[in-house]
């Protein structure tokens, strides 16, 4: 099949079924809700459990220069970090997970992965109030970036969504790539600077972390949201270009697999 | 004519037989048995074998198709081709229109969710729009019967509740093709006459369904054709008594060794002909038998056993047990044997097991499945297995007047 017929089959078949897609969001967030006393307090509890240690270490024991209090600074990147690392662990399960409805019924298989980082997306949101919380705690006003926010949202979600696109559908093929996805996740985080910032680093390693765009996102985060420069056009850019780039290409590779999941799961 | 809204056009599917290995150590080697062999679509592979061959049919506006075969025919799988759940080897599918599946009916429900809850969650995932469901909420609550528990989670359903549910869900839909895969072994009796009732319903409404069943007795009652689905065989479509027929014969159970049957036929006991076509209830019938001993059968009596297609056992009758006498037979002996019933039987496909038993110990000393089979075609009963020829005497004694009438019927 041609690329414009995909696409067009993608895209018409998103909008056909985005009820369902929120019905499923609503699903996860429902259990989520009825199964834990705390529910949405989850979203905020984990951020702020991980800021109050990395505060100790990073201002007590080994301390580091950060534009804003420390606190704040954690909190942004662990808030924003953990909208890209809840959605991808929702969503390398979400496929297997739900193997009776891939075998039974047919629509279209996006909806897992989707309705993952939707659920990341509204704790994303619930979190933030606590972000908000921080700030005028701390005294630290908005920059005047603040309203390229949602640009810096719709970036994170684009690349968010190529990569769980990619290892819902490789953990559908091979059963490893869930555990492998532990591993990478937890180093993938300390490779980002979401508790130091990796602009402090130099040399060569420091060449090396800034080619991962999850670094430029969550940089791009901190500079709209109480940075006092403009945030780095350059790098921001080349994530944007190299998400989209991303998305396209996962979307595609799965769309065109999706005929074989019910055989392979 | 119509255009098919379904239409299948040699239509293969190949599945792999074995262990499918899913870690990534598989990876290398299949990476390079695909650079090797590139693009090797039609022969099998040792491990493959077709799950669907050459399958072509038609369903046109308002027509039920029924689709049959043993377990492990492809039936299930001809639908998930229908559905887009699966992509065939080979060949065509045209489908015009929104498609309700009513494939395992409660996959998407949530046991932490409840009733009220599922019923948009299942609505959503079988295609239904918000809107609708909240318009048809009440009527899928009433449908399913459980207008007490619709606030209770889903967990603490009993599986009647949680699969009257589920089709209630279904029942709602508002499709323009329905496909239809042995669901209504759900509830109890009523509810399956109310699942049944539906169905008509949808059918009346001239929506085309494709009818996954092993239950004969619906398919004849919903289907216009059949489709008999064979393992490695092409598929055989056709009217609804025939292929009926055809499955009931085909499923005849491997020849007895101590038994050779040279030949058998059944007649119209009044014409004599050979029965072909579909007969009306009460029709004499003449089962004749060649039948050859491979071995000693001391004090034996024959054994017929009608059985329709859904697995009743309509009659067993024994020789010996109806003041025949008792037959001995000695390796290589032939048997020619008669037996005249009549067909006192309504609506159905039936097939006729015989067996010759030792009636000494009223054991079977040799069995032959399946040597006959006949269909019964009559509209008149609304229900039931077994024509009584009623009489009907009604007398209505009216309370104003003396009089009374009296009416009989025959």
């Amino acid at each position: 099949m041609s690329l414009t017929a995909d696409l067009k089959e993608m895209l018409t078949e998103q909008l056909h079924y985005r009820e369902l897609l929120f019905e499923m969001t609503r699903r996860d967030l429902l259990i989520r809700y009825k199964q834990t006393i705390m529910g949405f307090g989850w979203a905020v509890f984990m951020p702020l459990v991980n800021t109050a240690v990395f505060s100790v270490i990073f201002t007590r024991v080994a301390p580091i220069g950060t534009e804003v209090p420390y606190p704040l600074f954690a909190y942004c990147g662990l808030l924003t970090w953990n909208f890209t690392a809840s959605s991808l662990r929702a969503a390398v399960s979400s496929l297997t997970s739900n193997a009776g409805l891939v075998t039974k019924i047919y629509f279209p298989r996006e909806i897992f992965p989707f309705s993952a980082m939707l659920v990341g997306l509204v704790d994303l949101a619930v979190g933030s109030s606590v972000l908000v919380a921080l700030m005028a705690w701390y005294r630290v006003p908005p920059s005047k970036f603040i309203v390229l926010l949602p640009v810096v949202v719709c970036v994170h979600a684009m690349f968010t969504g190529a990569v769980a696109l990619f290892v819902a559908m490789a953990n559908l093929f091979y059963r490893d790539v869930k555990y492998i996805f532990e591993v990478v996740i937890t180093l993938w985080m300390f490779a980002t600077s979401v508790l130091y910032p990796v602009r402090m680093l130099g040399g060569k390693l420091g060449t090396v972390l800034r080619l991962n765009p999850m670094t430029a996102i969550i940089d791009a985060y901190r500079d709209v949201i109480f940075g006092r420069h403009a945030p780095d056009w350059t790098s921001l850019g080349a994530a944007a270009a190299l998400s989209a780039v991303a998305l396209l290409w996962a979307w595609i590779a799965f769309h065109r697999s999706e005929f074989e999941f019910a055989e392979r799961i | 004519m119509a255009e098919p809204v379904i239409a299948f056009d040699g239509v293969w599917k190949k599945f792999r037989r074995g262990e499918h290995h899913d870690s990534l150590r598989d990876l290398i080697p299949s990476l390079a048995k695909r650079l090797t062999s590139r693009k090797r679509e039609q022969p099998l592979d040792a491990d493959e074998f077709w799950v669907l061959r050459n399958v072509s049919f038609e369903v046109k506006p308002g027509q039920a198709m029924g689709i049959i075969g043993p377990n492990g025919a492809g039936k299930s799988t001809a639908l998930k081709v229908l559905t887009r759940i699966l992509k065939p080897t080979r060949g065509q599918i045209r489908v015009r229109g929104r498609v309700g599946a009513l494939i395992e009916l409660a996959a998407g429900f949530h046991p932490d969710l409840t009733g009220r809850e599922n019923i948009f969650l299942q609505g959503a995932i079988m295609g239904m729009r918000r809107d609708a469901i909240r318009r048809r909420f009440d009527e899928i609550v009433d449908f399913a019967g459980i207008p007490d528990f619709i606030d209770t989670p889903v967990k603490r359903y009993s599986s009647g509740m949680n699969a009257r549910l589920g089709f209630a869900i279904a029942a709602h839909l508002d499709p323009e093709v329905l496909l239809i895969d042995e669901v209504l072994a759900v509830g109890d009796f009523t509810f399956q006459q109310k699942c049944y009732a539906r169905l008509e319903e949808f059918r009346r409404e001239g929506i085309p369904i494709a009818f996954v069943s092993h239950n004969m007795q619906a398919i004849a009652s919903l289907c216009d054709q059949v489709m008999l689905l064979r393992p490695a065989q092409d598929p055989i479509v056709g009217d609804v008594p025939d292929v009926l027929a055809e499955y009931v014969a085909s499923r005849s159970a491997a020849a007895d060794p101590r038994l050779n049957v040279i030949a058998s036929s059944l007649r119209d006991g009044r014409s004599g002909r050979m029965v072909a076509g579909p007969i009306t209830p009460g029709t004499p019938l003449d089962l004749d038998l060649d039948l050859v001993a491979t071995g000693e059968m001391p004090r034996a009596g024959l054994l017929i056993q009608i059985v329709r297609s859904d697995g009743l056992i309509v009659f067993t009758g024994m020789s010996t047990l109806d003041g025949g006498r008792e037959i001995d037979l000695r390796a290589s002996d032939q048997l020619n044997a008669r037996i005249a019933f009549v067909a006192n039987v309504l609506r159905g496909t039936y097939i006729i097991n015989i067996q010759l038993v030792d009636s000494m110990r009223q054991w079977p000393a040799a069995a032959v499945n399946s040597i006959q089979s006949f269909v019964v075609n009559e509209t008149t009963r609304i229900a039931g297995c077994a024509e009584l020829s009623p009489t009907y005497d009604l007398a209505v004694r009216s309370a104003a007047a003396e009089s009374h009438a009296t009416v009989k019927i025959r």
